[in-house]
């Protein structure tokens, strides 16, 4: 019974990070697959009905659909060319033009202790080799902190799994360092869509097989899609997309057309879905629509067909997954087809507890590892560390908040939300509590992205005497004084008391607790609780709470923060509701040109700030640990490795 | 004997039937289903619509009520079907089978070393109670006693990962092994004992500190006893005293104290096993909670139930063995 105990105090290593998990997005390396946009929350395309109600549906989804001809559709069609690009040569053309900072020896003496150091280290050690000097049979070691739930491409969700898709999964589309998508040349010949925007097509290349030896077909994508919409495969998160879509065809082994319910500017997103091998799959799937069951699907798990640059080798569960460079990626039939990623191995690590994390990074057992912000600060700055790390930061487009539940008593007065975010220390916050690492944050769009409107908000300053003054105005007075203001609601006086969910994380509480102080000085009372993540998700999905702290990554389209802000919808905790913000979401998706969808979003950003349904906080910053072995690290908003080519740009040098 | 075994059994029977049935109440109605963690932790534009999310329920069976959902579970375990983990993907036995060595190769070690040097230290200290190196190795004791195992667990780290490291001293600092699979059995059970002798470490010297404080204390309370004076005047060491008047007076206590371990052996330590990234079940409860992955949570509900519950009927039938005074008529 004693062995018992120490299970109550270990709350503090628990690893979720609600919110910020949000950001911990999907697929990196060559392949990446990126996440389409979320999902409408309500019909707002007037097409959402395409699927019936659940309980009275069919087992299948999509209804069949007869697609045309292909001579027909090139008949109809006026063909509009997008982009086939590769990630590591556009990488490799934007480096030729820059030279680096300082000497490779120099930048591995450094110690990165300002944003001028952080720079160079950057621009020196993030290169691509030259040719001839990467160490092509290098093993890397990467760390991760949860175990697989699954291998299987469409039945991922969290970031483990997406972290490793991105090196075994096979897929037609990606997105560079500036979040533009493109199709991937390493798998693409030619992508086009149809100037009424309905129709997209793709040409695979014909020198694409599977780590089983099986071609890669359009076919296998075809298939896909019908599996991923079949009703009885529980697909937890990449249906999302794939269901905006009317029906995905196959017209030869290379030639497949994405069929589009609407023009949107989403559409793009949409067709970035994972691919199953349909020969694998083609026999098994209808017996055991689990994927996971049959005989057959459990040996699938233990050792999937891949389609990337990688396959898994040994999954030693909660350990470690061990990912070996497959031969017939780079090279089919005898010749070589394309360039081999420059790892031959990838051994992810499975180390959930972050001292340990840290430890193992220091004792170079990993060669790499997201820090958190007290371990840049203050134990990743001495000898230790740095006789085989150096380490970097980047900004994220991660952004936290305060939300205020705008159902309740106390946040449905646009007066009263501003006046909590005048009333927070700000300063204190960004300087004290985050040791000046982050940027304040106004808004949803980051600043420095395409989204954001040209003038930009000025982040919330503490500012006491507005906040007491548009408290005064809403009508919450001391009127007993007893140091806390109330307010007359239905023939009785309210004390302003109310709770904050946040996170069992100490930085995030310090944060919670400051909030705590700055609002005592203009007499409202705020108790901060600190709530296990799940229960966190469960009491903001049903609006049960009156404020919270938590964050969102941005997507890479804005259309993925509809979700947020539309009346009604998934990710709205805060029951916010403005017609124009929802008619702007809406007209946004369906605006083409990027000019015009720029300024929609401006807009939103700008009428959210006045809204303030949320207390803006800080954009959050990427900060890694890089053994000395490494190069090539180069971030993209979405950190180091969740891009093209993202993971894919790392190397290590020749030893001499 | 049989009628006494019958009515434990049936009792035990009731127990577990109470206690499975209260932990899948409290578990279905903990804030928060599994969907609710997978929306959580998935990405913002990957978030299951409304229509997606009924349909995952179903497939779950998460749109029952619970005490059907209890009756379903109750069904299948007797038909020997622990059901599927929810985030894992796999059978439940599955899950239990692959963490039931490594937990058990932890603590049974931790637990047979705590045995070995906490009855000696335990007497000892109860043989020279009060004399001054007695009194250090006790001050030493609850020095131990009281250092949280996480702090020490860094602390070992530290020392025998990072600062010994590339000498012959060298410990590795997390996982249960770094060989492949194919490796040799004696190559892997060396490489495996080395992963386990930090872990092993911070599980034992609690516990030791615990059961010789615990030895000790039961043995003052013999000696104080008239038998133990009767033997004294006949003549008899103070060895024999100790050894066969004393101790063996102390079993029944010592006794409980085994049989209550035995669900420890296989529950695993949930902070130690998180330290040292260690594939053990204290991690698999804790992990399946935090999921809310009910068939896990109750696959392991039963299987420690029912050693907490054989672990005291061992017990009882063991104190007719130490104390022929007990009898199970």
């Amino acid at each position: 019974m004693r062995r018992w105990n120490d299970s109550g105090l270990s709350a503090s290593s628990a690893v979720v990070v609600w919110a910020a998990v949000a950001l911990a997005i999907p697929a990196c390396g060559r392949k990446p697959g990126d996440m389409p946009p979320k999902v409408l929350p309500e019909s707002t395309t007037g097409q959402t009905t395409a699927s019936p109600p659940a309980g009275t549906t069919p087992d299948r989804s999509p209804e069949p659909f007869d697609p045309p001809p292909l001579a027909t559709l090139n008949a109809d069609s006026t063909w509009i060319d997008r982009p086939v690009r590769d990630g590591l040569t556009l990488l490799r053309e934007q480096q030729s033009q820059e030279t680096p900072a300082v000497p490779v020896a120099e930048a591995m003496a450094l110690r990165n202790t300002s944003s001028a150091i952080n720079k160079q280290i950057l621009s020196t050690l993030g290169r691509l080799p030259d040719s001839g000097t990467a160490d092509l049979s290098a093993r890397i070691d990467r760390h991760v902190a949860g175990d697989l739930g699954s291998t299987n491409p469409i039945m991922i969700s969290t970031t483990a799994e997406f972290d490793i898709l991105g090196l075994t999964g096979f897929g037609l589309f990606s997105f560079g360092r500036d979040l533009e998508p493109f199709a991937s040349a390493e798998t693409v010949v030619s992508w086009q869509t149809s100037a009424d925007g309905l129709l997209d097509k793709v040409v695979l290349r014909d020198d694409l097989v599977w780590s089983d030896g099986e071609p890669i077909t359009a076919h296998d994508i075809a298939f896909t899609y019908q599996v991923i919409m079949d009703r009885r495969v529980p697909v937890p998160a990449v249906r999302s997309g794939t269901d905006q879509m009317r029906w995905v065809h196959a017209y030869d082994d290379r030639t497949v057309i994405f069929f589009h319910k609407e023009p949107l500017a989403t559409n793009v997103w949409n067709i970035n879905f994972p691919v199953l091998p349909k020969h694998v799959y083609e026999n098994t799937w209808e017996d055991d629509p689990t994927l996971k069951e049959s005989p057959e699907h459990v040996k699938l798990e233990e050792s999937p067909v891949s389609g990337g640059p990688y396959e898994i080798v040994e999954r030693k569960r909660g350990q470690q997954i061990v990912l070996r460079r497959r031969a017939n990626w780079s090279e089919v039939g005898g010749r070589k087809v394309r360039e081999e990623p420059f790892f031959k191995e990838v051994r992810f690590r499975i180390i959930e507890d972050p001292n340990t994390s840290l430890l193992a990074l220091k004792a170079g057992e990993i060669d790499e590892l997201a820090l958190t912000p007290e371990q840049w600060t203050t134990q990743t700055t001495g000898d230790d560390f740095y006789a085989s790390n150096t380490k970097v930061t980047a900004s994220e487009w991660v952004s936290f908040h305060f939300g205020w539940n705008i159902d309740s008593l106390f946040f449905a007065d646009r007066r009263v939300r501003r006046a909590m975010s005048y009333a927070f220390d700000h300063d204190g916050m960004l300087e004290r509590l985050c040791y000046d690492l982050y940027k304040p944050a106004a808004g949803n769009f980051p600043d420095d992205s395409w989204m954001a409107p040209k003038k930009k908000p000025q982040p919330y300053k503490q500012d006491l005497d507005k906040a007491e003054a548009l408290l005064d105005e809403a009508g919450w007075i001391d009127h007993d004084n007893d140091g806390v203001r109330d307010k007359e609601i239905d023939g009785r006086f309210v004390p302003f008391e109310f709770s904050m969910l946040v996170n069992q994380q100490p930085l995030r509480i310090a944060i919670c607790t400051l909030m705590k102080e700055s609002l005592e000085q203009v007499g409202v009372r705020m108790n901060v609780r600190p709530t296990e993540a799940t229960v966190i998700q469960d009491l903001t999905q049903n609006k049960k709470f009156q404020a919270y702290f938590g964050g969102w990554g941005a997507g890479t389209d804005p259309d993925s923060s509809e979700n947020i802000w539309a009346t009604g919808a998934g990710r709205n905790f805060v029951s916010y509701s403005n017609p124009e913000v929802d008619r702007l979401f809406a007209e946004g998706r369906r605006e083409l040109d990027r000019g015009k969808r720029a300024e929609k979003y401006g807009r939103i950003q700008e009428i959210l700030y006045d809204d303030q349904p949320y207390t803006w906080l800080f954009w959050r910053n990427s900060f890694y640990g890089f053994s000395k072995d490494l190069r090539g690290y180069v971030f993209s908003p979405r950190g180091p490795y969740n891009y093209s080519p993202g993971f894919g740009s790392l190397w290590m040098p020749k030893q001499e | 004997m049989a009628t006494y075994l019958l009515r434990r059994l049936l009792l035990g029977l009731l127990t577990l039937l109470a206690i499975t049935f209260i932990v899948y109440g409290l578990a279905r109605n903990m804030p928060g289903t599994p969907l609710t963690v997978q929306m959580g932790e998935s990405d913002p534009s990957r978030k299951l619509n409304p229509e997606d999310q009924e349909r995952m329920k179903r497939i779950y069976g998460l749109d029952r009520p619970w005490h059907e959902g209890y009756l379903r579970w109750l069904g299948n375990v007797v038909r020997g079907d622990l059901g599927r983990s929810f985030s894992r993907k796999q059978p439940v036995t599955t899950l239990i089978g692959e963490r039931i060595g490594p937990t058990f190769l932890l603590s049974g070690t931790a637990l047979l070393l705590t045995w070995l040097l906490g009855v000696p230290l335990g007497l000892y200290a109860s043989a020279r109670s009060g004399l001054a190196d007695e009194r250090a190795t006790s001050l030493l004791l609850y020095v131990l006693y009281s250092f949280p195992t996480f702090v020490a667990a860094l602390f070992l780290q530290i020392i025998f990962a990072v600062w010994l490291r590339g000498t012959s001293w060298e410990l590795p600092l997390f996982g249960m092994s770094d060989l492949p699979a194919d490796a040799g059995f004696a190559a892997r059970a060396v490489d495996i004992a080395r992963h386990a002798i930090l872990p092993v470490t911070c599980q034992t010297y609690v516990s030791l500190a615990y059961d010789s404080r615990f030895i000790k204390a039961n043995m003052e309370e013999a000696v104080r006893q008239d038998y133990i004076r009767t033997a004294r005047a006949k003549g008899a060491g103070p060895g024999r005293v100790l050894f066969h008047h004393a101790f063996r007076n102390t079993l029944i206590p010592l006794v409980t104290l085994l049989g209550l371990s035995l669900p420890g052996l296989i529950g695993g330590s949930v902070i130690i096993e998180q330290i040292f990234t260690w594939p053990g079940m204290g991690r698999l409860f804790f992990e399946s909670i935090r999921e809310r992955d009910y068939p896990t949570i109750m696959g392991l509900t039963l299987m420690f139930s029912v050693l907490t519950l054989v672990g005291q009927l061992l017990a009882d039938l063991l104190y007719c063995l130490v104390d022929p005074r007990v009898s199970v008529e």
